[in-house]
């Protein structure tokens, strides 16, 4: 295993996270790399004085801040039905605001259930405008990856010609993978023809 | 309207002419003169045949240098390559850095793709050759395939063979062993820029019987697996493309010398849906991808570029050239090792859209029936080869549809000599005198101009 390797996994291993296999060459990388044998006890201690430190608990006020407001409006949203539920769900205004909202004179369901036909109305807006942001998002993506989707799947195929280096291949096709999982595509060589 | 056809004809063959003569052809630098072949070698079809087979007979662990072309400059890339026969491959990348621990196992069914980095494995078709026999017949049909002598490479001997295609594209050169057949060092050269990929063994160790285990990937703990098997599996014509994405699929009317449709499928990524059609010479492919034009956007990358008057991106990616262009409500994309001229040549043929006008000429020098045209236009031939496929079905009294599949390749010069109780000598003969005499709609010119792309002019 190699130093670079070796450094990505001391995290899971600390965690005792990797299998057998990966576990043994780790520590037979250990053995003989000083680095990384300091870079393992620093992540070790670390592990240990997280694990040594008690539960926090918090303080008095902390849980009658929270409870407060939350009990308040589970009691009107319970003396006002399923509508008024739903309402202080939506909208926690103050009752009266509210109240003069609702005495418009709105038609049928609407004057009776104003929130609930708002909320119907809002959700079918978000449901239409789905492909339309759902599209405008993808557009963008093929934007970005166009090229190394296309690039990628023409170096799979050239993978399966007679003679064609895997190796070569791979390379190529792995880079357009990492572009196509939303990451920077690699850098160019060092080496300049 | 007849004469307005003809017109277009003439005005395309001119043009491709034009090019072709008017675009110098640079040749390769030659290689260093390796030491003539020992008094008794094989053949250099026995000697291809050896490298092709030797994946199936032969175990290897090696370490690879290659050095390829990429976005302007040569890159070295280390991998450790080990592979037990038939198909397990597993390749460790160890340089350069930002490739180091990269590891690719495949078991010629499905590749895995790991990324240390990312803590990542993505899930892909195979990058191995499909089958040997099919990838020989083109070779042997589409190049001249000489031996140039033997040389040693890691203290081994080798067979030295030269790969140069009948029409464009790179010419590979291979050196084989002489006892395995393992491909130890190969070099591709590109007629306008030389060298663009060079791969050589420092060190192979061969019959290890190395342990199955080792080609079986477990991805560590809390690895985010992602398939990006983009490509559906098996094989469509185009018309049957046509009918699953919902939007006319193009078909090239002409392509280089020895290029032959070799399969079709959909490529979907996200809500991005393109018909893929490949056609291959044997060594090389150019890939078209098809999707309507407002599913997908221009690349970042590239120079703009004119095909035909219409807006394209040329992007010159080192080993591998892009071509983008709109035509028809379609981005068409076209992806090959090609020189940047034919890829133009090809893009302008398809912006023509002399469909109707070819089909009538081709029917009418062939004498056939202009609905046969049509159907093997949909199965993804072109005019060249439609044409090449009704002179060899004349002159030897066979089927359109086993004619096709001795022009696709998939039907060997043996297995149709058999068929028709023939030596095979006999066959090749009377298939080239069919074909020179029959009037061919011309293909892409075979000579390969260097430079800036023909034809190319910023908007």
């Amino acid at each position: 295993m190699n130093h670079h390797r070796a450094g990505r996994l001391l995290s899971a291993y600390v965690d005792s996270e990797l299998t057998a296999a990966e576990t043994r060459a780790v520590q037979a990388h250990l053995l003989d790399c000083a680095a990384c044998r300091d870079a393992y006890e620093n992540l070790r201690a670390a592990r240990d004085l997280l694990a040594g430190l008690p539960p926090a608990e918090p303080e008095g006020e902390f849980w009658a801040a929270i409870r407060g407001p939350v009990m308040r409006r589970a009691t009107a949203a319970a003396s006002a039905g399923w509508a008024g539920r739903l309402r202080a769900q939506l909208w926690p205004a103050p009752r009266a605001q509210w109240a003069s909202v609702a005495r418009l004179p709105w038609p049928g369901i609407a004057g009776r259930r104003p929130g609930l036909v708002l909320a119907g109305v809002l959700i079918a807006l978000a449901l239409s405008a789905l492909p339309l942001v759902r599209g405008t998002v993808d557009r963008l993506h093929a934007t970005e990856i166009g090229v190394d989707l296309y690039v990628h799947d023409h170096a799979m195929q050239m993978g399966t010609a007679p003679l064609v280096d895997r190796a070569y291949v791979g390379l190529v096709a792995g880079d357009a993978e990492l572009v196509l999982a939303g990451n920077t595509p690699r850098p160019v060589g060092d080496s300049v023809r | 309207m007849r004469f307005a056809a003809k017109a277009m004809t003439a005005a395309v063959v001119l043009l491709i002419a034009g090019a072709a003569i008017g675009a110098p052809f640079v040749p390769p630098a030659p290689p260093a003169p390796p030491a003539p072949a020992a008094a008794v070698t094989p053949a250099p079809r026995a000697i291809l045949k050896m490298a092709l087979d030797a994946p199936r007979l032969i175990d290897y662990e090696g370490t690879k240098i290659i050095t390829a072309l990429r976005n302007g400059r040569m890159e070295t890339v280390t991998v450790a390559e080990s592979h037990k026969r038939p198909n397990l491959l597993r390749l460790e990348y160890l340089s350069p850095e930002d490739v180091a621990g990269r590891v690719i196992v495949d078991d010629g069914t499905t590749a895995r793709h790991y990324e240390p980095a990312l803590n990542m494995l993505f899930e892909d078709h195979s990058i191995q050759d499909a089958g040997a026999a099919a990838g020989l017949t083109l070779l042997t049909r589409n190049y001249d395939i000489v031996l140039l002598g033997t040389d040693e490479v890691i203290g081994r001997q080798a067979y030295v063979l030269s790969l140069t295609p009948h029409g464009t594209g790179v010419q590979r050169q291979l050196w084989v062993d002489r006892l395995t057949g393992t491909v130890l060092r190969s070099e591709d050269r590109d007629a306008s820029r030389g060298l663009v990929l060079t791969t050589y063994f420092s060190r192979i160790s061969f019959s290890l019987n190395l342990p199955e285990a080792y080609f079986r990937f477990r991805p560590p703990a809390g690895t985010r697996v992602v398939s990006l098997q983009t490509v559906a599996g098996g094989t469509q014509n185009p018309a049957q493309l046509q009918q699953q994405v919902g939007f006319p699929v193009l078909v090239p009317p002409a392509l280089p010398e020895g290029y032959t449709f070799r399969g079709g499928a959909v490529s979907r990524f996200g809500s991005l849906v393109s018909a893929y059609l490949r056609y291959s010479d044997g060594g090389n492919i150019i890939s078209f991808f098809e999707a309507p034009a407002g599913s997908i956007g221009w690349p970042t990358i590239g120079v703009p570029v004119r095909v035909q008057a219409q807006p394209g991106r040329f992007i010159d990616l080192g080993y591998f050239r892009v071509l983008i262009w709109e035509q028809r409500g379609l981005r068409i994309t076209a992806v090959g090792t090609a020189p940047s001229e034919t890829l133009m040549l090809v893009a302008g043929q398809l912006i023509a859209g002399r469909e109707q006008a070819l089909v009538t000429d081709v029917s009418r020098r062939t004498e056939a029936d202009p609905a046969t045209v049509r159907r093997l236009r949909s199965e993804g031939l072109t005019f060249p080869e439609i044409a090449k496929t009704f002179a060899i079905s004349h002159a030897l009294g066979t089927s359109i549809d086993t004619t096709v599949r001795f022009v696709h390749g998939s039907l060997s010069v043996t297995d149709l000599a058999t068929q028709l109780g023939m030596r095979p000598d006999a066959l090749r003969a009377a298939v080239r005198r069919a074909v020179d005499t029959a009037s061919m709609t011309p293909a892409l010119p075979a000579s390969a101009p260097s430079g800036q792309p023909a034809g190319l002019s910023t908007p």
